[in-house]
């Protein structure tokens, strides 16, 4: 009976399925099999899932290139990892927003939350406002205002914004309600300046979501957050 | 059987940034076989671009393999280390730099596999000498395959082209000879012959340094 050829049972090593008359062979043949064996010990060794193409990208903590820089003697850092010189605040994004981690607002964020005002409470109206929150401007934003939770007679809920800021060219404010790790979020629509009010989806957690946030929206048609903020507040619930 | 092979540029954050002074941002516009260049000719800008472009999937990898924490968080530093330092090994005509990047993050990935094996070892060996017990034998499996990945990966860099592309895309990207005979517009039959003297190679390798298999 005639062996495999070599190609063949290397093609076999990567457990390539063989055309019929070499698996039947193969599966009879100790000779050929062995010979699979033997170059499949380094097939085996390397190609495991953790070793495959890259699948999903993560973004490494900033500490990383920090270390790298320190062994390098970089002086330049990564875009990504330096400040916004003017104006807009960046959030910090899980990879699954943006491929990069965008870290220059995560101090300043935590000093600007808090910010907001204690709760306010109103009796007798049709609406009674829950809470309140001062929209403070991120760095030397234009953009500032007020948030006002009001529960209505029917229990239905909504966010009572007054927005003063600069009116944009190309660009639009739209309002979020963020967590405090600033990950996960609810859009709540489009923002212009002045006084709106937005429905808060029934069930949805204020505690869990307390931040709100005013963002500067390209019109990209990309529905996530640009990651430029502009003004925000903490709920307090 | 979809692996893609070519590097795909993670999809970077459409930050606006106003009245960037930066000379980086001026950078930002070089293609990556540009910044692939600069990055073999010692470049610091190219090295942080690089990062930019690319640490998510090096760290994506690592994850992959370690989950997120220290250890992942050391292959990509390490990774990149390696790769600056050793960027007079780097040419940039015979491969993309993304990949290169990620053929050292492979290695990185498996000398940590490897040090954490040495670790147990030696931690297992203190363990067995306190209670004056005979060292527990490992399965003849885990740390022989632990050191066949260190060889293979080793002797993958020593390949030239087209044969370590091919055997990559087999390997890493699980595509069959056809697909591979596709993908990189070679002959079925010079694919074939690829694999297999590489195969070969690599066999002569493990056997060569470690103790060979039974026949």
């Amino acid at each position: 009976m005639q062996h495999c050829l070599p190609e063949q049972l290397a093609l076999a090593a990567l457990r390539e399925p063989l055309p019929d008359d070499d698996a039947l062979h193969l599966a009879a043949c100790d000779r050929c099999r062995g010979e699979v064996t033997s170059l499949r010990r380094a097939v085996d060794a390397v190609a495991v899932p953790e070793l495959a193409e890259p699948g999903p990208a993560v973004e490494p903590p900033p500490s990383v290139w920090a270390a790298i820089a320190a062994a390098t003697g970089t002086t330049v850092a990564p875009d990504s990892l330096t400040p916004e010189p003017v104006g807009a605040q960046v959030l910090p994004f899980r990879s699954r927003r943006r491929g990069l981690v965008l870290v220059a607002a995560a101090a300043v964020a935590g000093a600007v939350l808090g910010a907001g005002v204690t709760a306010v409470l109103r009796g007798g109206d049709a609406t009674e406002s829950v809470t309140a929150v001062a929209l403070d401007p991120l760095n030397d934003e234009q953009a500032s205002g007020r948030a006002e939770v009001v529960v209505r007679e029917d229990g239905s809920r909504a966010l009572q914004v007054d927005l003063e800021a600069p009116a944009l060219d190309g660009e639009y404010y739209e309002l979020w309600l963020i967590e405090p790790q600033v990950v996960d979020m609810v859009p709540l629509g489009v923002l212009r300046p002045g006084t709106q009010t937005f429905e808060l989806p029934a069930g949805l957690d204020l505690g869990e979501y307390p931040v709100v946030d005013v963002s500067v929206e390209p019109i990209d048609g990309d529905p996530t957050h640009s990651g430029v903020s502009v003004a925000r507040g903490q709920l307090d619930s | 059987m979809s692996g893609a092979v070519a590097l795909r540029r993670p999809v970077l954050g459409s930050v606006v940034a106003v009245d960037q002074g930066s000379v980086r941002h001026s950078a930002a516009n070089l293609d990556d076989v540009e910044v692939g260049r600069r990055f073999a000719a010692g470049d610091e800008c190219a090295l942080a671009l690089a990062y930019e472009r690319w640490a998510g999937q090096v760290h994506g990898m690592a994850v992959r393999a370690f989950g997120p924490g220290p250890d992942a968080e050391d292959v990509t530093q390490q990774t990149f280390i390696a790769a600056w330092t050793g960027r007079a090994r780097f040419r940039p005509e015979a491969s993309p730099l993304p990949a290169w990047l990620v053929g050292i993050c492979r290695h990185k990935i498996a000398d940590t596999w490897a040090r954490r094996e040495r670790q147990r070892r030696e931690a297992d060996a203190a363990m067995s000498q306190a209670q004056a017990a005979p060292v527990a034998g490992y399965g003849p499996g885990v740390d022989s395959v632990v050191a066949d990945r260190v060889l293979v990966l080793d002797e993958l860099d020593r390949l030239g082209q087209p044969q370590r592309g091919i055997i990559e895309l087999a390997f890493f990207a699980d595509l069959t000879h056809a697909q591979i005979a596709e993908r990189t517009g070679l002959p079925l039959g010079t694919v074939k012959s690829h694999i297999r003297r590489t195969l070969e190679r690599l066999r002569s390798r493990l056997e060569g340094d470690g103790a060979a298999l039974p026949a």
